[in-house]
């Protein structure tokens, strides 16, 4: 088998099977972020989506990407935490964002169940979550990715999907799949 | 107190202040990981503007994208207004967008929900 470096053809494949538009591995900080994103945004504009759709994915690629950026700051010391799987791909007709980044195996449990409870809403209790959320002293919002994640379900057009998998003994890979 | 004038940066909106007419403009984009040290000047201009002025204070909004941070900070510059609302001073918000994208008018209609002054949402055609 060809080294996958030195013939890039399965990777290749790989990303036109899965309709893989954007793909990006690593540490990230907020200017790549921002790069990342205004990249997307003028990829979408070019392709003439609507005002809309260019405004959701642009904003649930903000709010996925800064989510991962304000968990790592609060977990400096976690091996890993600063780095980032993204991907933006086309799926039946949808953009479908994905995101992963390494947790603490300790707040893995609850995150799932956050995404499984917000995947169970509809719009209008979505509306009411994020209204409830907004309204939380701030004090209380230390870690809480809570704002953002209502924000991401509000704009996806089906359920979020989460996936949870163990890396060692302390650390997890959490990825989270948003179907716009 | 010194009026703001800030420049539109990608991730931060164009910001002015005037003291004498109590007009505030935004404009643009708002999505920097942490609006608090961007919006603290603004919210404590029209604190200032609030407890020592008698004129109306103006919104003058064409906010495009806010991410949920700035959702938050935009939520207390209202609550503020709100207040000195119900004590009586005059304020007011007047927010434009471009109708093509919607989106920026049920942001805004989802904040004026919250507000008993005047908050006029304004298609730009």
């Amino acid at each position: 088998m060809p080294d996958v470096l030195t013939d890039l053809y399965d990777l290749r494949e790989l990303f036109d099977r899965q309709q893989i538009m954007v793909c990006f591995n690593g540490p990230i900080n907020a200017a790549l972020i921002e790069e990342i994103g205004r990249a997307l945004r003028d990829y979408l504009n070019h392709q003439q989506e609507a005002p809309r759709a260019v405004a959701d994915i642009f904003a649930v690629y903000i709010e996925m990407t800064q989510n991962i950026r304000h968990y790592a700051r609060q977990h400096a010391d976690l091996d890993g935490s600063g780095s980032a799987a993204i991907v933006v791909s086309r799926d039946d007709g949808h953009y479908v964002i994905s995101a992963g980044n390494v947790i603490a195996s300790a707040d893995g449990a609850a995150l799932l169940a956050r995404v499984e409870e917000l995947a169970r809403l509809d719009a209008a209790e979505l509306k009411a979550a994020f209204k409830t959320q907004l309204r939380k002293p701030r004090e209380n919002l230390e870690g809480s990715a809570g704002l953002g994640l209502i924000d991401i379900a509000r704009k996806a057009s089906a359920p979020l999907s989460a996936a949870l998998r163990q890396i060692d003994a302390g650390r997890s890979f959490f990825s989270l799949r948003v179907v716009l | 107190m010194n009026d703001l004038h800030l420049p539109q940066t990608p991730n931060t909106p164009a910001v002015t202040t005037d003291l004498a007419t109590g007009v505030v403009t935004m404009a643009g984009d708002s999505y920097p990981e942490n609006p608090f040290e961007f919006f603290q000047p603004l919210i404590d201009w029209i604190d200032g503007f609030l407890h020592r002025q008698s004129g109306p204070l103006s919104l003058v909004l064409d906010l495009v994208y806010l991410n949920t941070s700035s959702i938050r900070a935009m939520m207390d510059i209202f609550d503020r207004m709100e207040e000195a609302h119900r004590a009586g001073a005059k304020v007011s918000v007047r927010w434009s967008y471009d109708p093509e994208n919607e989106r920026v008018g049920e942001l805004a209609e989802e904040f004026r929900e919250d507000c008993t002054f005047p908050f006029l949402i304004e298609p730009r055609f």
